[in-house]
């Protein structure tokens, strides 16, 4: 990890641990989540859209101030089925932003990652993502580099037993598809699936919910962390996207660094305003996973909003 | 032995696709150096490895794209052994046991045929087996045991590799189980039938007592009514000429077959129930809600084996994946590379 980067982590760490967390609401002010809102748009996220859960997590990395049986919030084996590399001409097009709203012709855009906008005190204080640099990724590596196989060990497969009674590849009643090769396959027409985790923790430094994603190769290994880039908005891979420890899950992980997504959903919500939504704090994962879908476009997790953002005040 | 001219079309199933993240492994390297360490086999079968009660998870299918894989995870080896596994909607428990080896060598040399066999059936009073709990009644309690794994694996951490091989122990119908016929649920019910049989799935999959329960029996009654009932009300159902289906959480997402854990549900139906001609019900899903365009509805012939009808028959059992895996996370574990990375 870049020092920078471990250096403000640790002051984060050090906020995180003499604050308390949010408590009074200031999500239409400020964007930002109570930790008691988080657990509501969180319960609200789960009825809606099944395929998110509630997790517990490991019993020792518990945060006190969310409770036991709802610590973050996670979806998994979510199909990415391109890389986000091969959209990257559409999004160029768009000009590198991201639309928030285009339900009718009055489609709204915003700009990320270094926004023009004046900055308020708060916003001042808190670190640009200049400083926070993160691997360079540039080159798609092919497939087949994932947490596994780097020596390659002399194991024999099951064809090489003399018994062969167990196996499924001479068993009648087993069907083996194409898609279950674990190296890299010549005809192109296989179909390589990565799946992803994609899971929800309330940063409670930025009063935010934050994006992390677990990446699997077509054969189900964990890819990389550094691979895992290759599945989000290049536009957003070199900036806004960060490898670290997970609060929740073991090891390294790629996150939406959330040091704007405050500013992002307070301009979300100002749209809807102004537009005579009131928007109803458990819609907030809505919103803000739709925020999510400019940065990783081709991971198809579920956000529905087959329902009204918010009360309509007139 | 199989493609023989004969008009019978075997009915193929769909393995489960396994995969173990990152946090399995950091459990299983925390529990090896902390509780039993290195040379030391408190709960050894043999001097050369361990064995752990271990739980995977799966959930049925939920995109049409992709599978769903059977996954290990840190909570599939919990501190107290002893401790219940929970699920939820997403995570249905399935029982298993992890053999570890300290050696290389050790993990080479597994009689992986005699692991898989006391799958099928026990050897010593204290396994359990597939076999057993079918004809004893606990599968009609508990289905979960219908379904299960087997890993071995040598976790190296000294290079902080971790090598493993999974297999998912089915019970080897001889002969095979015959299709009859195999479509999407949607050309199958009526309008009325899919709509109630969808909100009953949606029912089930809904309340805590039975989201994780991944087989139960369905009966449609002449006027479309749909309920879903589990195994153990089997013996107390009398059927009056509703249409009855048997079904399970399907992890495979192709229209042409079904996934593996249908396997030893026909094995249980035909064994514990002696119904030889089975309706079945690949349920899955999109976006978290019953999909009957995914969702498969079968027909299949099942004989029971002549020799399960012995008391003392060792079923044929088959389940090893082709190969095994290596998971490499010595980018993650090992301090000497994190002291560098750090510096």
């Amino acid at each position: 990890m870049v020092l920078t980067q471990k250096l403000h982590e640790a002051f984060k760490g050090t906020v995180e641990r003499i604050t308390a967390p949010r408590t009074v609401s200031a999500f239409k002010e400020k964007g930002v989540l109570s930790v008691s809102e988080f657990v509501i748009a969180g319960d609200n996220l789960v009825a809606k859209c099944p395929t998110w859960s509630w997790e517990a997590g490991e019993p020792s990395k518990r945060k006190s101030y969310l409770p036991a049986d709802k610590q973050y919030l996670i979806t998994r084996n979510v199909p990415c089925l391109r890389r986000a590399a091969s959209v990257e001409e559409e999004y160029e097009a768009a000009g590198g932003e991201f639309l928030i709203d285009n339900d009718d012709n009055n489609g709204w855009l915003a700009t990320h990652g270094r926004p023009k906008e004046t900055n308020s005190a708060e916003e001042e204080n808190l670190p640009s993502m200049e400083t926070l640099e993160i691997n360079k990724c540039r080159g798609i590596k092919p497939i087949s580099s994932y947490l596994g196989g780097e020596e390659e060990e002399d194991i024999p497969d099951m064809a090489d037993f003399e018994d062969t009674e167990n196996l499924v590849e001479t068993d009648p009643a087993t069907l083996q598809p194409s898609y279950f090769v674990t190296h890299e396959p010549e005809d192109d027409n296989i179909l390589r699936t990565r799946t992803y985790d994609v899971s929800i923790t309330y940063d409670k430094y930025y009063q935010t919910p934050r994006v992390w994603l677990t990446g699997y190769d077509e054969s189900r290994v964990p890819l990389k962390p550094e691979l895992v880039l290759e599945d989000v908005s290049q536009d957003h891979a070199h900036k806004t996207v960060t490898i670290e420890d997970h609060p929740h899950l073991a090891g390294k992980h790629a996150s939406v660094h959330p040091c704007r997504h405050g500013a992002v959903m307070k301009k979300i919500i100002d749209v809807l305003m102004s537009r005579g939504v009131e928007p109803e704090v458990d819609k907030y994962l809505f919103l803000f996973l739709k925020f999510m879908a400019s940065v990783i476009p081709t991971i198809e997790y579920d956000y529905t909003m087959d329902f009204d953002l918010g009360s309509t005040s007139h | 032995s199989s493609d023989s001219s004969s008009e019978r079309q075997i009915l193929r199933f769909i393995p489960f696709q396994s995969s173990a993240d990152e946090g399995f492994w950091r459990r299983l390297s925390s529990l090896k150096l902390d509780t039993l360490g290195l040379d030391q086999s408190p709960i050894p079968i043999t001097g050369e490895f361990f064995s752990f009660l271990s739980a995977c998870f799966y959930a049925p299918c939920s995109h049409p794209q992709v599978p769903n894989p059977l996954k290990l995870m840190a909570e599939s080896l919990p501190d107290d052994p002893l401790q219940l596994v929970i699920g939820n909607r997403n995570k249905c428990p399935v029982p298993g046991t992890l053999y570890n080896t300290n050696t290389l060598e050790s993990f080479r040399a597994l009689d992986k045929d005699a692991l898989l066999k006391m799958e099928a059936r026990k050897v010593k009073s204290l396994d359990f087996s597939i076999f057993d709990d079918i004809i004893s009644g606990k599968a009609d309690e508990d289905c979960a045991v219908l379904s299960r794994f087997l890993l071995i694996s040598f976790a190296d951490l000294k290079k902080w590799t971790f090598r493993h091989w999974f297999a998912f122990p089915a019970l080897s119908l001889e002969p095979p189980a015959t299709l009859v016929n195999i479509q999407p649920a949607s050309k199958v019910f009526s309008s009325e039938e899919a709509k109630s049989l969808s909100r009953a799935c949606n029912e089930w999959r809904n309340s805590n007592m039975t989201a994780g329960v991944p087989f139960f029996f369905i009966v449609i009654a002449s006027n479309a009514q749909v309920t879903i009932r589990p195994l153990k009300d089997w013996e107390a159902f009398h059927g009056d000429g509703e249409k009855l289906l048997f079904g399970f959480y399907d992890p495979c997402n192709l229209p042409s077959n079904p996934g593996w854990p249908l396997r030893n549900f026909l094995a249980f139906i035909c064994l514990r129930w002696k119904i030889e001609n089975i309706q079945f019900l690949c349920y899955r899903e999109r976006r978290g809600l019953a999909d009957l365009e995914l969702s498969l509805v079968g027909e299949a012939v099942v004989l029971l084996p002549q020799d399960w009808r012995s008391p003392c028959c060792v079923p044929k059992a088959v389940g090893w994946e082709l190969k095994p895996k290596l998971m490499n996370l010595a980018a993650s574990m090992d301090p000497k590379r994190l002291a560098v990375s750090a510096a």
